[in-house]
């Protein structure tokens, strides 16, 4: 079984308010898959919906391609929203509780406190923990078990840049080691960099999704500068070279349309009569895709 | 069941305001025992002793027991439900693989526990009273009267599941002690003055306060010289009519048991379909 999860349909309202609205993505085994998108778009929701905290209004998800109940939970290490634990425990006795759901031995404990340098805090009270601190805490619960899946929801928020470099390098690791990892975030940078697949989210719908690495090369953008940019933009309109076309002066930036090369671009203008004093190509970053997609 | 135990341990005996609450419990109920049994009042026929005597002591003590229930039991499963959506471990716990159910169950278990703490305190509270005021000690008076202890018990279950019931509506424990409280001294009461009189003792405070009744002092501390030849005090209150008839006991109980799975039923129900 290769697909690990399966949305189809995902309805969750809240008033007249869609959170998500027929949302619908798989996710393969061994995929670091981002789920991107701005502030309400839906990404709590989607993963509290697959990880059973609340209900959906209508569609279903599968996980492992069956209908879930708590047993699978069990193998799912997950971190939603801000990590909740008892502030008044420790560290080691908040992680016992989830051993003890998960019917885990104690010295996993010492395993994943240490893989999150939270080691020397072990019987610290959680209250007394740093907002970064907390957060590895979250990212350490996730771990426990060394569980095929994890569900990650904004795991690098509230962390240092040292700190987030740590995590996206334990994701990244995770993620080496064949495990499939689902991870929510509003860092564009955080899911270029660490995911292989990603789906943008808005206003609860998936606008796009894909490999992260195709996303970008289908995106690739061709800047050109001419003399003459107003003919040769009608002319590249006409003949449909672009998907995005923009034009600022002497110069035309666009996206090309599915198939077209800069190469066959350069070529059709030179057969037109257009002189190009210049020809670059601009891999377009996630962010300013981001940015197009969510406009 | 052993898990849910281990889990619901963790959580309750590392809590200070769990251990805040369970030691002022017993403190305060010792301490009334205690001040009770110094208590000297002089009227002929009448001996105060005789109430800490067995089988007198156990009504009594369950009667003492039963303010209890009402203010720190209650509050105690208030605040520990209360916890779980306040410090959203409820999500904790739901993501990681216990069911709804088991949520619910953990709770439950609590209360089968922290009513078994009480009934135990009574049970020492009311051995140690018994063997110092009892002049003729045997089985049969230790034993007679005994029985509250158990219904002392199903009180206790019940002012905690319907404290459960509110922890589970509201979520927030201030709101909830608060609409717990006001339920039990003006929301009911003030509903009863509008229902007909036969129906008034079958609501759930009355009905569940009434399981452990006030003692007819006067009637239990009685000496010998007042008991007429019927076997009976002539001040027993019942038969002087001070007190409405009361619900027979197994009634009260099976009414009880009902409100207790009704009120279970609800919690159940709220947490089967919240968000968490």
């Amino acid at each position: 079984m290769n697909e690990v999860l399966n949305i189809s349909g995902l309805t969750k309202r809240y008033g007249t308010l869609y959170a998500i609205k027929n949302l619908s993505f798989k996710i393969e085994k061994g995929t670091v898959y981002g789920i991107l998108g701005p502030n309400g778009s839906g990404k709590t929701t989607t993963l509290s919906i697959i990880m059973g905290i609340i209900h959906a209004d209508s569609g279903n998800f599968k996980w492992f391609g069956k209908d879930p109940d708590h047993r699978t939970y069990k193998n799912i290490g997950s971190l939603i929203e801000t990590p909740s634990f008892y502030p008044y425990l420790s560290l080691y006795k908040n992680l016992k509780i989830i051993t003890e759901i998960k019917e885990l031995p104690s010295n996993e404990i010492d395993r994943v406190l240490g893989l999150t340098n939270l080691l020397a805090r072990k019987h610290s009270q959680h209250i007394t923990l740093s907002l970064g601190m907390k957060q590895r805490l979250g990212i350490a619960a996730a771990m426990l078990g060394n569980p095929e899946v994890m569900v990650l929801d904004e795991p690098t928020n509230g962390l240092d840049p040292e700190g987030i470099a740590e995590v996206r390098k334990l994701i990244i690791k995770e993620a080496e080691a064949g495990k499939t990892i689902i991870l929510a975030s509003h860092i564009l940078d955080e899911v270029e960099k660490v995911c292989s697949h990603v789906a943008i989210l808005k206003k609860g719908k998936v606008l796009r999704s894909g490999k992260v690495h195709e996303l970008l090369k289908n995106d690739e953008m061709v800047k050109i500068t001419s003399s003459k940019a107003k003919e040769l933009h009608e002319a590249l309109v006409r003949g449909g070279w672009q998907k995005n076309i923009e034009m600022n002066g002497n110069e035309i930036l666009l996206s090309l349309a599915e198939g077209k090369t800069p190469g066959e671009l350069n070529e059709f203008a030179f057969k037109n009569g257009f002189v190009l004093d210049k020809i670059e190509i601009i891999k377009q970053s996630l962010e300013s895709q981001f940015l197009e997609i969510i406009k | 069941m052993k898990k849910l135990l281990n889990i619901e341990f963790i959580k309750t005996l590392n809590n200070s305001t769990f251990k805040l609450i369970i030691i002022l419990h017993a403190l305060l109920f010792m301490l009334l025992v205690y001040f009770s049994t110094k208590i000297d009042i002089s009227i002929p026929g009448f001996k105060v002793s005789n109430m800490f005597m067995f089988p007198n002591v156990w009504p009594l003590f369950s009667w003492y027991a039963s303010w209890f229930n009402l203010l720190f039991l209650g509050i105690i499963i208030i605040v520990l439900t209360g916890n779980e959506f306040s410090f959203r471990t409820s999500r904790l716990m739901i993501s990681n693989g216990i069911s709804r159910n088991e949520f619910l169950m953990g709770k439950l278990m609590l209360i089968l526990l922290i009513s078994a703490w009480g009934m135990t305190l009574i049970f020492l509270a009311g051995s140690i009273s018994g063997f110092i005021f009892t002049d003729k000690l045997s089985l049969i008076s230790f034993f007679e009267n005994s029985h509250i202890l158990l219904i002392y018990f199903v009180q206790a279950i019940a002012y905690m599941s319907l404290a459960l019931f509110f922890a589970n509506i509201f979520k927030n424990n201030a709101l909830s002690i608060m609409m717990y409280l006001l339920y039990f001294i003006m929301i009911e009461p003030l509903f009863r003055l509008f229902l007909p009189k036969a129906i008034r003792p079958y609501l759930p405070v009355k009905l569940i306060s009434g399981l452990t009744p006030l003692p007819e002092f006067f009637a239990i501390g009685s000496d010998d010289s007042m008991i007429s030849i019927n076997g009976k005090s002539p001040l027993e209150l019942q038969g002087i009519n001070l007190f409405p008839e009361s619900i027979p006991t197994y009634l009260s109980l099976i009414l009880a048991v009902a409100y207790i799975s009704l009120f279970i039923t609800a919690s159940w129900y709220i947490i089967k379909k919240r968000d968490f």
